[in-house]
């Protein structure tokens, strides 16, 4: 970290505004832990705890917004400050999103407690999440630590979500062809996988906005895109 | 006691300054029309608004510094404190104590740093002694944040200090008379950025000490520096509000188009 601001109050805001970005991380981290744990356990009353837990999520985005915009107007920040404040709008925004899958991971649960469990997409989705949540403790660390190797390393795990991804979209296919009662199960797994692949992405952007906030440049790595569900068939005469 | 570290219930409930209809006139000049403002204890109020809007004239009216100008007449009320310092009865000397100034150009006096911060202490009787002396010019000092660099050299002349050093000194010989009110007249336009950050830091610090009031050319500074702005134009205060507010989501029009660089 560079040397402390003349100002010192403006140090006291900006560590203000990080320790809101880290704690609302730590909430987001936890939307997912509840709602795992949740879907595992068909537990309706968790489920319902994640979705009241995203409007204080969306609270605290819509307040570190309002301290971002405050501190442009009032302390006019320039260089690495500039793209700190303006950066962390926009990672606070998706944290926000992320949040925001994982409260309708948490609405699914609700309708999919009924029905025929499809116990190997389960842990297909227990290991998705598991990714998330590294990936958000990981980014949220970097942009605290301004550590660009681990940044960077998030960056290179979204691959991993993907993958995950692509195996469950196959086997929700097979289940579905197998048995039409599992059409519903399966078909709400697919968009809670496709939700959790999207907060993937989004915590890769999280990842590359911590790199520009200390390069001052875009990551210019080709970024790892690996979902070939857009291009998936099935074949049912072969 | 130190007065003036001390929050009374008297601060929560009325401010330290209260202008009420003050209308100021340069001969037929009418420079200030109709003013009425509060300004707040402990806080840094910021008095903004384009060359000749009366900003300026606006301050030195709360420690009648404009009684020097024969041509100048003012009417209405200002109180401190309640006590209406226009009144017969007043001593302006001993408001001036109440009431410090710091100016534009740095303007020690021609003797050594010592001298300069014991002299108000002097001639209005605060030290019983020697080291009571010694304790108000150190502390002064320690406060205006030059002692680490002048300590070695306190009988050199305070004209012998850098910019930003002679403006921490004629802050240093402000509070040294324990003011409740510092009226700032550009006090960093003569300064450097780094001079600058020195001086807004400060003024930060004395805040929870004293009440500050700050005319400022510098929007930006005004917004890093105070609580609350009021936007003087033509002789009028058009807006005045939370500092936040003011630079996020001002209310009038004409203070939106100066704070943006549109009108001014």
């Amino acid at each position: 970290m560079s040397q402390n601001h003349i100002l010192s109050s403006f140090d006291d805001e900006l560590n203000d505004l990080r320790a809101k970005v880290v704690k609302m991380g730590s909430l987001v981290e936890k939307q997912y832990k509840d709602s795992l744990r949740a879907l595992k356990n068909k537990d309706k009353v968790l489920a319902e705890e994640v979705r009241k837990l995203d409007r204080l999520i969306d609270e605290m985005d819509r307040d570190i917004e309002k301290q971002a915009i405050n501190m442009i107007a009032l302390r006019s920040p320039v260089a690495d400050d500039l793209r700190d404040i303006v950066s962390t709008i926009k990672i606070s925004a998706g944290l926000e999103r992320i949040g925001d899958y994982a409260k309708n991971l948490a609405k699914r649960v609700t309708v999919i407690r009924h029905k025929k469990t499809i116990s190997v997409s389960s842990a297909l989705i227990d290991q998705m999440v598991t990714q998330i949540i590294s990936m958000i403790s990981d980014v949220i660390d970097a942009y605290i630590t301004r550590d660009i190797e681990k940044a960077i390393d998030v960056w290179r795990r979204d691959q991993t979500v993907d993958n995950l991804y692509n195996s469950l979209f196959r086997e929700m296919l097979t289940y579905m062809m197998e048995n039409p009662q599992y059409i519903t199960p399966a078909t709400h797994l697919l968009f809670i996988a496709k939700n959790i692949e999207r907060a993937g992405d989004h915590a890769t952007n999280i990842a590359e906005l911590v790199y520009y906030i200390n390069e001052g440049e875009l990551l210019a790595l080709k970024r790892p895109k690996d979902d070939s569900s857009n291009y998936a068939d099935i074949n049912i005469d072969s | 006691m130190d007065k003036a570290a001390v929050t009374t219930v008297q601060d929560l409930v009325q401010p330290t300054i209260r202008a009420t209809n003050v209308n100021i006139y340069y001969d037929d000049t009418h420079a200030i029309k109709d003013v009425n403002l509060d300004i707040p204890p402990k806080a840094v109020t910021a008095l903004i608004g384009p060359s000749g809007c009366g900003k300026s004239t606006f301050l030195r009216s709360i420690n009648r510094m404009n009684d020097t100008i024969p041509s100048c007449r003012m009417t209405g009320q200002i109180t401190l404190y309640g006590d209406d310092i226009y009144d017969k009865k007043i001593d302006v000397v001993q408001l001036r104590a109440r009431v410090g100034m710091v100016f534009q150009k740095p303007n020690p006096f021609p003797k050594s740093i010592y001298d300069n911060v014991a002299y108000g202490p002097r001639i209005h009787g605060l030290a019983n002694s020697d080291a009571d002396l010694d304790n108000i010019v150190f502390n002064s000092l320690q406060k205006s944040g030059l002692w680490d660099e002048v300590k070695d050299r306190l009988d050199t002349p305070g004209t012998a200090l850098s910019g930003g050093q002679r403006q921490r000194l004629c802050i240093a010989r402000t509070i040294a008379i324990n003011p409740e009110v510092i009226l700032m007249d550009e006090p960093c336009s003569a300064l450097d950025p780094i001079a600058t950050a020195i001086i807004e830091e400060l003024i930060t610090e004395l805040k929870e000490r004293f009440t500050i009031v700050i005319v400022t050319h510098s929007m930006q500074q005004a917004a890093r520096v105070s609580q609350k702005t009021a936007f003087f134009h033509l002789g009028k205060i058009l807006e005045f509000g939370d500092t936040s507010e003011i630079f996020t989501n001002p209310k009038v029009e004409k203070t939106k188009d100066y704070i943006t660089g549109r009108y001014g």
